[in-house]
């Protein structure tokens, strides 16, 4: 496998970054994991992660990723987009190896603090809206989402329930 | 003849003109009567479009005059030679009164043409700064009043010459100049300037010219662009040049005064240094020798006060240095864990999440952040958290830097990054001065009781997101 600058190859389940990458960037560290948020050229290390969430891939001029490390290996992953009229949270993904650890409460904690300078909206898959609320997001009508962000949705036609997703919004600021 | 005194020439360029026009004219009315006479009427006569139309170019405001006389002229030698009817004199007719009508347009749209030249000879003639432009050959195409008196060489003198006779006017020898590089980019031309920039379409220098201004020399700042045609075709340079002696003087007049008083300062600041550690030894043995309450209460006094003045000292010596060397692009994220680390405070967490943030900033931003910590941490009350992330705005980017605890007064945010001596001292002013070098702005909006916050506005040209 071809190297790139900063990256080593990756692996399956979880993509590799360097460990002095890791402390040259001062990683947030809670029992042994790392949380910090992607350069841009780390970006196809948080791809390979996403292959198996529906391929999703990060677009470093709209998107800023904020993964968890164990180790030098990421373990979660969370999203925020930029959107014409409003900010996206998606493509929180744990591979199923590293879940039920609280790597993905970190991941989005980390996702909230840093984006909390501005209003956030989210599809949550419905049996997460309790994990979301913990992170200061309340549920919305569909409506209420900014248009370019409910566009995501439309193949729904309305019936978000039937998705098994319901919008949410997290006011901007921080709550200490 | 009569051309002549119709367009009362004198110059020789102008002779030459009336000359070829009165040729065009004799044998483009010459061709029309033979036409006429062999019977050939109809094609022969768009010939006379031919002089009318070099004499409305040429001579626009006798454009209109001339194609009326040829006009009549071809009427008149059509009525001399030809039986007339009446369909040959509408057609006679029609063509007289196009003749006139093209000899009119050409005249008007020559007259704007020549309008707008004119506008932009003197736009360039009277410009503030000397200007000149060569043409594709290298040869001097425009020369203004203000390159004659710089130079001494006058316009007429220079006009059409090629072979860098411009450089033997600013030189003193025959040597490619800054716009040479415009028509052809050449290593050799470069290596005559010693710093040579790119500001958008224009390229940049400096230089130094020792024997102008009667041996004295002269800074000049020259920037050159290319001069296009309408289809993006480079048909030239220009050349513009200021004289920036006088600043070059003033930075390095400020530059000595301010190495002096550097040198000034760190003198009184050793002495004063020396002077406060002999006082902390009186004051400690002061501690040791009374042991009356007020006594001691009043030791202690002098102590803060002694510690103050040690602060001003050391933040007067981070002044020294501020804005000596140029700004440059440094990554947040680092520069904050740097501040943090200088801080060393603990029992407060810190999390930073500006790992994507590059700003274009004085090389002194750790003691920005520094500075910020520091008034927040130690100056309020109940501080445990500082949270420090950047935010995207329609006008350019801030780093909020927001903690918890008392956070700041309304009273006192409006003096906070003023020059004083009470609490929060001039760390934050400080931290102000090196912001503005980069044209960053500091302000606190913290809810009193709830907490600091801290917006470093960094203008949309000053980050980057990597």
């Amino acid at each position: 496998m071809i190297e790139k600058e900063g990256i080593p190859a990756t692996r399956k389940n979880g993509a590799d970054i360097s460990k002095d990458t890791l402390q040259k960037n001062g990683c947030h560290q809670e029992s042994g994991i790392r949380v910090r948020e992607l350069k841009a050229i780390e970006f196809p290390a948080a791809d390979t992660i996403w292959v198996e969430y529906h391929e999703t891939t990060g677009n470093p001029v709209t998107d800023r990723i904020f993964a968890a490390f164990a180790g030098d290996q990421i373990v979660s992953l969370a999203r925020c987009r930029r959107h014409p009229d409003g900010m996206d949270i998606d493509g929180i993904f744990t591979p199923a190896e590293h879940r039920r650890k609280g790597y993905s409460r970190l991941a989005v904690g980390a996702l909230v603090e840093a984006c909390h300078n501005d209003n956030l909206y989210m599809h949550a898959v419905r049996h997460l809206i309790d994990f979301y609320t913990k992170q200061g997001f309340i549920p919305i009508a569909e409506k209420e989402l900014p248009p370019t962000i409910r566009e995501r949705y439309i193949w729904a036609g309305g019936n978000l329930e039937g998705a098994e997703v319901q919008p949410m919004y997290r006011k901007a600021g921080l709550f200490f | 003849m009569k051309t002549f005194q119709l367009f009362n020439s004198s110059s020789l360029f102008t002779r030459t003109r009336a000359l070829t026009l009165a040729v065009a004219t004799v044998i483009a009315l010459a061709i029309n009567l033979i036409g006429m006479i062999t019977g050939i009427t109809v094609l022969l006569s768009h010939i006379i479009y031919i002089p009318i139309i070099l004499a409305a170019y040429w001579f626009p405001r006798r454009g209109l005059v001339f194609s009326t006389l040829i006009a009549v002229a071809y009427g008149a030698l059509i009525a001399l030679i030809l039986p007339l009817d009446i369909l040959l004199i509408i057609a006679t007719l029609f063509r007289m009164t196009f003749f006139i009508l093209i000899g009119g347009v050409v005249s008007f749209l020559s007259a704007k043409l020549r309008e707008s030249e004119q506008q932009l000879h003197e736009i360039i003639e009277f410009l503030p700064y000397p200007t000149f432009a060569v043409n594709r050959k290298g040869e001097v195409i425009a020369w203004n009043q203000a390159v004659e008196e710089m130079t001494g060489v006058k316009k007429a003198e220079i006009l059409k010459k090629g072979d860098y006779a411009y450089s033997v006017a600013f030189y003193g020898i025959k040597r490619p100049a800054l716009l040479d590089l415009i028509l052809s980019p050449n290593p050799e031309t470069e290596a005559w300037y010693p710093q040579i920039k790119e500001e958008g379409k224009k390229l940049v220098s400096e230089v130094f010219i020792p024997h102008f201004k009667e041996g004295k020399g002269i800074h000049l700042r020259i920037a050159a662009t290319a001069l296009v045609d309408g289809n993006g075709n480079i048909t030239g340079a220009i050349e513009s040049i200021r004289d920036i002696t006088e600043q070059v003087m003033t930075e390095s007049a400020l530059q000595n005064t301010s190495s002096r008083l550097n040198t000034i300062a760190g003198i009184v600041r050793h002495d004063i240094s020396r002077k406060l550690a002999g006082l902390y030894g009186i004051l400690s043995i002061g501690v040791m020798k009374f042991d009356d309450p007020d006594v001691l209460f009043f030791i202690e006094a002098l102590k803060d006060s002694a510690q103050g003045i040690q602060r001003q000292i050391d933040i007067s010596r981070e002044f020294k240095d501020i804005g000596t060397s140029p700004p440059t692009w440094i990554p947040v994220q680092e520069t904050v864990l740097d501040a943090v680390g200088r801080l060393g405070i603990g029992g407060v967490s810190f999390r930073s999440w500006t790992e994507r943030l590059e700003i274009f900033a004085d090389p002194h931003l750790p003691a920005v952040f520094f500075h910020i910590f520091d008034a927040t941490i130690k100056d309020t009350d109940g501080v445990t958290t500082v949270i420090i992330t950047y935010h995207i705005r329609e006008n350019g980017a801030a780093i909020l830097i927001e903690t918890d605890g008392a956070g700041i007064e309304t009273g006192i945010k409006e003096s906070l990054f003023t020059q004083r001596d009470e609490r929060y001292g001039n760390g934050l002013f400080l931290a102000h001065e090196i912001c503005s070098i980069s044209n960053m702005t500091i302000r606190e909006t913290g809810t009193p009781k709830k907490g600091t916050r801290f917006e470093i506005l960094i203008p949309a040209e000053g980050y980057r997101i990597v």
